[in-house]
Formats: C-alpha cells, structure tokens, sequence
C-alpha cells in the first residue's frame, strides 16, 4: 500500500520525491498561467450571446398542419408514442386541397398534437414524412410552469402562427 | 437462510492490526446515489474502519429503464434512439454495434463509404469519450481545470456531431444499413485539423496531469486489478489492457474495415513502472486511455485519405423482418467490449435483445479492489474503471 511508502524512503529519495514535486507542479501551473494571456476565450456568455444552430440541429418539433394528409406515418414511427393524431372524412361535396408538392389531402386533421415532455427528439417522425411538413424547428427555450404546457396542438391558432417564423418556403 | 446471492461477510481489516484488538463497529457509510465521484446514480455501500474501507458493495438499478423490455415492443429502427441512451458518452459506439447486429441477421451490404464514416464517427466519439473521462477523474482527484481543458476539445466534437446528425450526445446517426447523413468538405477538413490540435492537446495533457507528482502519488499503486481478476470476471477494454493483456476487438478479431488500418494497442506495463507504479492500478488504466486519444487520431487520419465519395446508405427494406434466428454481435468501445444478443422470431419486432456491458463487469469488479484501501483512494478506483450508469442499469 501507498501508506507505507514514506517511511521507507532514503534521505536521498525524499529529495528526488520534493523537486519532482515541485517542477512537474511549476509545470502544469504554467499550462494554466498561459491561459491569461495566450489563448482566445471559448465560452459563450449564453443569454446574450447565442451560438447559430447547425442546419440539421434537432429541437422542437414543428407540424405545418396545411400541408399534413394525416397518413399518421410519423406516430407509427415514434419509439415513444408522443404524437396524437385525428381525422375524420370530409364532406361530400368539399374541395380537396392538394399540399405544396402536390399531393391531395382527403383527409380532414381534426387533432394533432405531440407531448413534447416525451418526445425523445430523435427525428424518426420527420424521416418517414411524406409531405416533409413536420420537421424540427430551432427553438429550443420552451420551458413550462406545468407539464401540460407542454402537450402542443399544432391546429391551434397561436401555434399555426410560428409557420412564418419557421417554415422557410 | 443462505441466498446464492449473498456475498459473506467482509473480510477482516489488515491495516489497522494494532486497533483490531479494540472492540470496534464498522461504520456503514452511503456513497451516493447522489455522490459527484460515483459519476452517475450508483450507491455504493461502504463499510468503514475508521477511514478505510472494508467492504463495498455496489447497488445498482437507481437508472434502470427497462430498455431491454421496450426493445421488444419497437420496430428495428426505433430500438436506436433507446441504443443511444445505453452509454450516452459513446453513443455512436453502440448505435453501430446495434446496427451491426440487425445488418448480420439481414444480410445488408454496407456502403464502403458509409462504413468509413462509422470508422470516422466511433473514433471521433471515442475521442470525446475519453476527454470526459480524463476531465472528471482529474476532478474526482481534485484538480478542477483539466476538466475545462478536456471539455474545450470536446465541444469541438460536439460541435461536428450535431451539424453532422441534429444532435449533441444522442444522435441517431448510425442507421441499420448506412448513415443518416453525409459529411461535407469542409466538416471533414475541421476535423483534420482538429486531429492536429488533439495531438498538441493530447501532449498537454500528459504535462499537466499524467505525470504530474500529485496525481502520480494518487493513481500509483492503487486499486490494482491483477490480470487474473480480470480475466475471471471478464473484463474488457482498457481495464483489461491496463492490466497487461493487449487485447482489442479492433485488433485481435477485426470487424468492418478495421483490418485495413495500421494502429496500435497500447498497454500500459513499460510506462507504469517508469513512474513507480505496477501493472493494473489507476494510472495504468488512465494512462491507456490518453494513449488510445492518440492512436484514434491514427484512425481518423487514415480514415480521411481512404475517404471517396459514393452512397452512405444501403439498400434496407423500408419495413425490416428479420429472419428467424439469433445473432451475438460483440464490438470495441471505449469502455470494452459491448455485445447485443439479438433473437428474432421471424417479426418486425426483436424477441429478445440482451445487452452485454462492459460496465456492468467493472463495477462488480470494485468489491474485489475494495478491503483494505482508503476512502479517498477508493473514489480514484471508481473514478479509474470510467462507468457509464446508463450501460451498467439499462
């Protein structure tokens, strides 16, 4: 054991044992004291200085509801079931809308909403989209007083109006 | 009654001979699961003789997830996200071997170029696996600002990961059939020149810490797992390489390309004793670790030159069924050997996945090093074998 190993050093090892101690110290303390003058800050003063996201960055998931044909492919896919969605048939008679790449919406989306607490943002939803209109969006400053607020339904009026902000086309 | 699983009663304090005739109570003493050393949730039971430790034992399960269970119930590609999670430190590190076990079973012809950028991202991953490991054992054994250096470089790699994948730690990147995304131009060239400066960096380090005398006297001599203890519990990785035994996956039974490449496997025997240790204690498994930094810089290095352009994605069917049958498909990642026991019975669904960790096999080996050493010595012991709570509970 390590202990031990004091008592049985020699007068000469003790020395050897006090200079190592001291350059290999005056060493490393030289590595930080370069820091005060040689080497640029990294960090970032986060709130007010705030670094671009990558193009491909995952953060809260954004439905563009117009262009949704309720195909319910991304729920299958979720690992953790966190997207609920809803349709009905359209009317008889009602025109069917068609999305921006063209594909006709026969459906009619009643609900959908994901819990964005369970989400586990691994973007296997946005993979299998037929339609690309869900996607991950940038924000990612969304924290809630209750657990609640964080279930978004994408059909309601405040949240539709994040689509200027976020959808690019 | 005797359970199986009791483990007897400790062993008898050997330092204190002179106190032992004292009649004395051990002192049970709970390290975590909310402890800064214990990195993670593990509880670890002491019992203590004054300040040393007689007996430890680990409790595990404080971040038990039933991914094992969950597995069951998720397509193929919905296990990743859940893979990721294992060992959140190496993540792309288990995604492949996941990815490699369902790849077997299918019969799926990887890409040349997507199998180099998994080569390219696992190293890089084990890079930066391997800076956090070195930064929180600084910490452990008191020193703050190594810690900082480590996590500079690492964010660097962060940084790639998520313009290359979304994602930061858990990525989801490493498909079953390729990769989800190509690397540019100029990702590429970042991390060429990061591999110069990790290089500096990795020389830095040894100045600052490896063989500075403080953390020399801490490491040396301490928790010293005999090659024999390893090889009894089957330990991997570079627990088992600090302890003497060149063995690695990559080497010694190459899967993907690792053939191709020229590196070496360092163990620590020749450089431990320079410092006045022996094989197999703290320094030696941290020392292997910073010198495995340097040959996955060797990797990388060739990784890039071999690098041309073409698909990253194989043909998969866009609903996988696997055949009936079992697969046991076991890689190198930074913290040993991790291995899936992947059995299908003919579904979209695993019937069974079994996880075999490298982790789980270190932190049963702590018991072993425990009697006998003191408090503080003990948290460089756990700090040392670099657990991942998230491999160890599932």
């Amino acid at each position: 054991m390590n202990t031990t190993s004091h008592q049985t050093s020699s007068f000469k090892e003790y020395f050897v044992n006090l200079y190592r101690g001291i350059s290999t110290t005056v060493i490393g303390m030289w590595i930080t004291f370069r820091y005060v003058w040689a080497v640029k800050p990294v960090s970032i003063e986060y709130p007010e200085v705030r670094e671009v996201l990558p193009e491909r960055a995952r953060m809260r998931l954004f439905n563009d509801v117009q262009n949704c044909i309720s195909c319910t492919q991304c729920a299958m896919a979720c690992p953790v079931d966190c997207i609920y969605i809803a349709s009905e048939k359209r009317p008889e008679g009602e025109e069917i809308k068609k999305t921006t790449n063209g594909q006709p919406i026969r459906l009619k989306l009643t609900q959908f909403t994901i819990d964005i607490a369970l989400c586990c943002y691994c973007g296997l939803c946005t993979v299998v989209c037929p339609t690309e209109c869900l996607t991950h969006s940038h924000d990612y400053e969304f924290s809630q007083y209750t657990i609640d607020g964080m279930k978004y339904d994408y059909l309601a009026p405040d949240v539709i109006a994040w689509r200027d902000r976020i959808v690019k086309s | 009654m005797q359970s199986k699983w009791d483990i007897g009663e400790p062993e008898k304090p050997t330092i204190n001979s002179q106190t032992e005739q004292l009649k004395s109570e051990l002192l049970t003493l709970n390290m975590g699961p909310q402890h800064p050393a214990t990195h993670g949730v593990l509880r670890l039971e002491i019992w203590t003789d004054s300040e040393i430790v007689v007996h430890a034992i680990p409790h595990l399960g404080y971040l038990h997830r039933c991914m094992e269970k969950h597995a069951e119930n998720l397509d193929y590609r919905g296990v990743i996200p859940f893979v990721d999670r294992l060992d959140y430190l190496a993540a792309m590190n288990m995604e492949w071997t996941y990815a490699s076990a369902v790849e077997k079973m299918l019969g799926t012809e990887v890409p040349r170029r997507a199998e180099l950028l998994r080569i390219l991202t696992c190293e890089l991953n084990r890079i930066a696996s391997h800076l956090m490991a070195f930064g929180t054992y600084a910490l452990d054994l008191g020193a703050f600002t190594p810690f900082l250096y480590a996590f500079e470089e690492r964010e660097k790699l962060l940084r790639l990961f998520e313009e290359v994948s979304g994602a930061r730690l858990l990525y989801n990147y490493i498909w079953i059939g390729g990769v989800w995304n190509d690397w540019n131009d100029d990702q590429l060239q970042r991390v060429a020149a990061f591999c110069d400066v990790m290089e500096q960096e990795a020389k830095k380090y040894d100045d600052l810490v490896s063989y500075n005398k403080i953390f020399v006297e801490r490491t040396t001599n301490v928790g010293v797992f005999s090659l024999q203890d390893c090889l009894d519990y089957g330990a991997s990785g570079p627990v088992l390489r600090g302890s003497g035994m060149k063995w690695d996956l990559r080497k010694n039974k190459p899967y993907s390309l690792y053939s191709e490449f020229d590196f070496d496997v360092p163990v620590a025997t020749e450089e431990v004793k320079k410092v006045g240790g022996q094989v197999g204690d703290c320094w030696s498994r941290y020392i292997v670790r910073m010198r495995e930094v340097v040959e996955s810089i060797k990797i990388i290095r060739q990784v890039l030159e071999k690098l041309e352009p073409g698909p990253v994605m194989g043909k998969v069917p866009k609903i996988i069924k696997l055949p009936k049958g079992e697969v046991y498909v076991r890689q190198e990642c930074p913290r040993g050997e991790l291995a899936f026991h992947l059995v299908s019975e003919g579904e979209k669904k695993p019937y069974r996945l079994k996880v075999k960790s490298p982790c789980f096999t270190h932190v049963s080996m702590l018991p072993r090093v425990a009697p006998g050493q003191m408090i503080a010595d003990f948290v460089a012991s756990v700090g040392s074998i670099d657990i991942v709570l998230g491999e160890v509970d599932r």
